[in-house]
């Protein structure tokens, strides 16, 4: 012990003239670091309910609850977190998971009350000092948790599918299915966008696990069109997949192709298909063998009537076949996707055009019901000059020509007119069909083409030109060529659709020289058949339901699919068919029959 | 390490053997063994670090793992020697006098796991868990949040809805209905034998 | 041998171990003697017992510790622990992997980033993840950072302990300066949830290797002032000197690690025998001590602090760019292949590690948390008290650097 070691302890001192580290009472605010987790805040106007907050919460502490003004819509579950802070710890995983990145949490610092109750609170609904603060912890993209990319689908390169019908889309691998369907979320915000509510997360969990039997089970649970819907699907669900606000949606079509690519070959085995089903009195006559139709059979054998369905062609499919070109939808695959729907059992009378080889009435008198699903068969046409002169096809007969293998010659140049899901599938086939150059004229701009994006894209890497805000007005002939007559337009006030009106502008006519113009823009409805039963129609064509059950004015008669909704896409008319099939059901049953139900 | 292993093998029968990392390897060896196992690897191979004894629950196997870890200081590696033992009758010999720190680990695995080591110092004594009349709750038979429901209380007032089941509710009641009815018809007459 | 000071605290350990009774046999550690346990007779007057603690100074956490005394020296000392058992290991058995990540950093309040660094190490080992480089060097960083926060409150608990109190004042305001910089990295104080399996959750912000810089030379300055007012005071010397001598053939069959081990001379760190993240690119040496005792533990401590600035600077300086992040699976149905790991880590208070089997599914079988201070506190403590005095004991318990959070987990 030296003298040192006495005096040194006083060196303390020193830091008595230092400012203190404690802060005085009343606390001055000390703002918390821009990254602080405080209590959370939530952009309710992005937040859609997904509850991907909840499921990764470790305590438990969150849970969804609904909003008085939010409203449960299509995307938006309407529900919001609610947040215990009794359980909450703080950990930002839900931010940092949070798909649409509406969580976030404040800096707020101190927040002192006495009130437990007030400890529980929805952020960005409960009002709250730090509601709008925009400091705090963000979830960064690299700190989020999912994985905003899609895995690829490998598909033909242009220049070679340009010259082929053949399927582009070769399908996914075992590897790329799982590592895609290993990105959802299993929220389930999808559910409420499909039209006939496939159970698209149960089925994704299955190719996870490699249960491919039980997903495809599920598919057919709710959709026996899975493998086409696989394939040529518009896909509502991708439209509102939670990933999809800040990446690419799960490819659920192309999943949805694998489970049924994979099992193609034992499918009726998995599915149980060739069993004796239930037997129920009563016969059910259905018009039309499209998705609508077929699937309202399937159903329908399945509760055990008796189905026969009438199609005016010599091959079942309807739109599927005739308006969805091979290179979508190979015909081979949509021959045994019907094959197994008919292998319940349901009988099939081909080349049979009701309303001119058989009545409606008499079809009402020989079965207990109908369905009616007939399609929109008829292309539109522009009323404008010209419209009848050689050489201007319809889309749809153009596509009914190809699908019956017919390989029209089109010349060098192709004008194809409209902006729907058609036009691609026109000027796509067109290219194919061997024409050096294929323009699309519509008349409003790319965002309100009401084709599929994804369809736009691959045209345009197929070499299709597109023209937008131009319409043709005349169409004349001149030698082997057709003079085209277009104007220019432009945007003006939203329609009753919803999308902007196009206006022509006056003197921008300028004139196109091609070979072939094909008209896509639209399609209508032939209800010639509906006076012989005397069941109502709209003044469009289609037919007129009551939209809960699908029943027309006349009892027994149900309508649906195209027919009813107006030009639409496949899985629509496969709710329908789905719906008809549960109300025959109905119908049928309190018509008093059934009552001894034999199994 | 190679040549321990194998060394280890010719005396005491190496049953299984992982190789986690260049300096981490597991060898599981059987229970009659294991002690002198254990005594060899630290007297004549130099593993004189008891790192850790843990214990896993393999309910499905009616077994419990017990891993041994031991550390070379001079080589930097690390051995584990894992045993089994029965879960009916989980009896274990101490090695208490092997190292001093044993103890510690063994009385806090009899009182987890219910894994006994008779003639180790104070195992009876209860250690953490003081009071504890449930069956020891590492086990994998002891579910947490039963617990937790039947011994605390929740907050009153909290509930919690499925996104799925609320947009079936409010945008289509009457698809959801049709929907779950064929579901089950059709899966009546696939599951039917 | 590091520095000065300890040059000096060895001469002094010299000196003092002519008046330190020569070890007791009987409490040799190879024999298993010192196992057996002692009968006193509480009715004859002698002896007393009292139940010391749960609350001790310099401790983070509760234990408890029964002891005998004849007089006011301890004749026996019994731990209770039971006071803080959270049950995380099986809590983290009903969890899914990524749900372990936020509550495995509460397991030691003081050095929480250990936790989460070893639990992300061994799921990536599992997992066979490799973390981008930038992930590693931030990850030391992180890890020396907190090395430093835990190290400079443990010094002015000791002090504390013997009753210098503005030093644990100090050293708690300082670990608040360090806690600012987390605040602003992580954006948590105590608790940092910042290392995820993979890599990081956010690269730096703006500005902030200035504030490590300006935070380590404050740090700086308040160790060369502890030096004078704690290490050089002759209350502090006189009774830290000689008290709680470990011998060096203890470290073994106590399984002693850290700066304890190190103080009595034994040259086990696992930053260099065992190099993790980018510890082998990093220029330091072991610091070695061996007196042994609360002073050269205390003192090794210091030295550790030290280290640990100099040890940022080197990171700052040559922290290379790139992503933080690799790319996990969803982590929502995260599923592990079946296997077992041991990761280990050099945490302030010696070797740190987690065992972690999994079963290939969701949910982690079983992880195993091996605390530093686990052996030190309960099996060494109950001996080294024995003959102290009971004044003693609460310099002794921070100075073996207990954890009780981290004994019950």
């Amino acid at each position: 012990m030296s003298l040192k070691d006495i005096l040194s302890p006083f060196y303390a001192w020193k830091r008595t003239l230092e400012k203190p580290y404690t802060i005085k009472k009343p606390i001055e605010e000390r703002e918390g670091a821009d990254r602080y987790r405080g209590f959370h805040v939530n952009d309710i106007e992005k937040c859609i309910g997904c509850g991907t907050c909840e499921e990764i919460c470790q305590n438990e502490a969150i849970d969804m609850v609904p909003v008085d003004f939010i409203h449960t819509k299509k995307g938006d579950s309407g529900l919001r977190p609610q947040i215990d802070y009794g359980r909450c710890c703080w950990c930002a995983l839900c931010v940092d998971v949070c798909p649409t990145g509406s969580l976030g949490m404040s800096n707020d610092y101190i927040w002192v009350t006495p009130d437990p109750e007030e400890w529980v609170f929805k952020p960005g609904v409960d009002e709250k000092e730090w509601k709008d603060d925009d400091k705090g912890y963000r979830r960064t993209d690299e700190a989020w948790l999912l994985d905003p990319k899609l895995t690829p689908m490998p598909v033909m390169e242009p220049e070679v599918r340009k010259n082929t019908f053949d399927e582009m889309a070769y399908g996914y691998e075992v590897i790329m299915a799982t590592e895609e369907a290993s990105r959802c979320l299993e929220c389930g915000i999808c559910i409420d966008a499909c039209p006939t509510h496939m159970d698209i997360p149960e089925y994704i969990k299955a190719i996870r696990e490699n249960r491919l039997e039980d997903g495809l089970k599920i598919l057919y649970d709710t959709n026996p069109f899975s493998e086409s819907c696989g394939r040529v699907c518009t896909a509502h669900c991708q439209d509102v997949c939670a990933l999809g606000h800040n990446g690419d949606p799960i490819a659920i079509r192309w999943l949805k192709r694998y489970i049924t690519d994979q099992t193609a070959d034992r499918r009726n085995e998995i599915l149980g298909i060739g069993k004796p089903l239930p037997e129920k009195d009563g016969t059910v006559g259905i018009i039309g063998g499209g998705p609508a139709g077929l699937t309202a059979a399937f159903y329908l054998r399945n509760y055990g009537y008796k189905v026969t369905v009438y199609e005016q062609h010599d091959k079942l499919g309807g739109m599927l076949r005739y308006g969805i070109p091979q290179y979508r939808l190979p015909k081979e695959i949509l021959d045994r996707e019907i094959q197994t729907i008919l292998d319940t059992g349901v009988e099939v009378q081909y080349n049979v055009k009701v309303g001119k080889d058989i009545s409606l009435r008499e079809l009402k008198d020989k079965h207990d019901a109908l369905f009616i699903s007939v399609g929109a068969q008829i292309g539109t046409q522009m009323p404008i000059e010209g419209i009848d002169t050689p050489g201007v096809l319809v889309g749809l007969e153009f596509l009914d020509q190809i699908a019956e293998g017919k390989r029209p010659n089109l010349g060098e140049r192709v004008m194809v007119v409209g902006g729907g899901n058609t036009a691609m599938d026109v000027c796509r086939s067109s290219v194919r069909l061997g024409a050096k150059e294929v323009f699309v004229f519509y008349r409003r701009t790319e965002a309100e083409m009401p084709a599929n994006d994804e369809e736009i894209e691959e045209a345009k890497e197929e070499g299709v030109k597109f023209e937008f805000l131009t319409a043709p007005t005349k169409i004349t002939k001149e030698g082997d060529k057709l003079k085209v007559q277009c104007i220019r337009m432009q945007l003006g006030e939203p329609d009753a659709t919803g999308r902007r009106r196009p206006i022509p502008i006056e003197g921008s006519e300028f004139t196109v020289e091609v070979d072939t113009v094909i008209m896509a823009i639209g399609q209508k409805v032939d209800s010639s058949m509906a006076e012989q039963a005397d069941v109502k129609a709209t003044r469009w064509g289609t037919f007129e339901v009551d939209p809960d059950t699908l029943q027309t004015n006349v009892h027994g008669i149900f309508a649906g699919g195209d027919c009813e909704l107006g030009p639409d896409d496949a899985i629509h008319a496969i709710a329908d068919g789905k719906k008809a099939a549960y109300f025959i059901d109905k119908y049928i049953s309190k018509q008093g029959k059934n009552h001894a139900e034999t199994k | 390490m190679e040549e321990i292993l194998k060394r280890l093998d010719e005396r005491f029968y190496v049953r299984e053997k992982k190789q986690q990392r260049p300096n981490l390897l597991f060898v599981t060896v059987d229970k009659k063994v294991a002690v002198e196992a254990v005594t060899y690897l630290r007297d004549y191979e130099g593993f004189r670090h008891l790192v850790m004894i843990s214990a896993v629950d393999y309910i499905e196997q009616n077994l419990f793992q017990l891993t041994y870890l031991l550390h070379n200081y001079q080589l930097h590696s690390d051995i584990g020697v894992r045993v089994f033992i029965d879960r009916e009758h989980p009896v274990m010999d101490s090695i208490h006098h092997l190292w001093a720190a044993a103890q510690v680990y063994q009385r806090e695995i009899k009182e987890m796991f219910g894994i006994d080591f008779p003639g180790s110092p104070r195992v009876d004594e209860p250690m953490i868990l003081e009071g504890w009349d449930n069956i020891p709750p590492m086990r994998k038979d002891f579910d947490t949040k039963k617990y937790a429901e039947e011994t605390y209380f929740p907050r009153e007032g909290r509930f919690t809805l499925d996104p799925i089941k609320q947009m079936e509710k409010k945008n289509y009641p009457l698809e959801a209905e049709v929907k779950y009815e064929i579901k089950r018809v059709v899966r009546d007459n696939r599951d039917k034998k | 041998m590091k520095s000065k000071e300890l040059s000096e605290t060895i001469a002094i350990k010299n000196k003092s171990e002519e008046s330190w009774p020569a070890i007791q046999t009987d409490l040799d550690p190879w024999q298993p003697v010192w196992a057996q346990q002692k009968e006193f007779d509480l009715n004859s007057g002698k002896y007393v017992k009292i139940w010391h603690g749960p609350q001790h100074p310099g401790v983070t956490g509760n234990m408890s510790v029964e002891l005998t005394l004849e007089g006011d020296v301890i004749v026996e000392a019994k731990t209770h622990v039971g006071y803080l058992h959270r049950g995380f290991e099986k809590l983290m058995e009903r969890r899914k992997y990524i749900q372990c990540f936020p509550i495995v950093c509460r397991i030691c309040v003081p050095e929480p980033d250990t936790n989460e660094y070893l639990l992300a190490a061994g799921i990536e080992e599992l997992a066979g993840i490799e973390i981008p480089e930038r992930a590693a060097w931030i990850r030391t960083l992180v890890l020396e950072m907190v090395r430093a926060a835990s190290l400079t409150m443990g010094l002015g608990g000791q002090a504390g302990a013997f009753g210098l109190v503005p030093i644990g004042q100090w050293g708690v305001a300082h670990r608040d300066y360090i806690l600012d910089l987390f605040e602003e990295l992580t954006g948590g104080r105590v608790y940092h949830m910042y290392i995820i399996p993979g890599g990081v959750r956010q690269d730096f912000p703006e500005g902030f290797e200035e504030h490590v810089k300006f935070v380590m030379n404050k740090l700086e300055k308040l160790i060369s002032d502890i030096e004078k007012v704690m290490f050089n005071n002759a209350v502090f010397k006189a009774r830290a000197k000689g008290l709680g001598y470990i011998p060096p053939e203890w470290i073994e069959p106590y399984g002693i690690t850290g700066t304890t081990a190190r103080a009595a001379g034994v040259p086990i760190d696992v930053r260099k025998d065992n190099p993790y993240l980018i510890y082998d690119q990093l220029d330091f040496h072991k610091i070695l001590g061996s007196a042994s005792d609360v002073y050269e533990r205390t003192t090794l401590r210091k030295e550790e602090i030290l280290n640990s600035i100099r040890l940022i600077r080197q990171i700052l300086e040559r922290i290379p760019d790139g992503p933080v992040r690799a790319k996990l699976p969803n982590v929502l149905h995260w599923k592990i292949p079946a296997g077992e790991t041991y990761v280990r880590a050099e945490s302030g208070r010696g070797e740190m590690g987690y065992y972690m089997v999994s079963d290939g599914s969701e949910y982690p079988r079983r992880v195993h948390v091996r605390g530093a201070s686990y052996t030190h506190a309960m099996a060494v403590l109950e001996r080294l008290a024995v003959g102290n005095s009971i004044a003693d004991m609460a310099g002794l318990m921070p100075s073996l650097q207990t954890c009780p959070p981290e004994i019950e987990r």
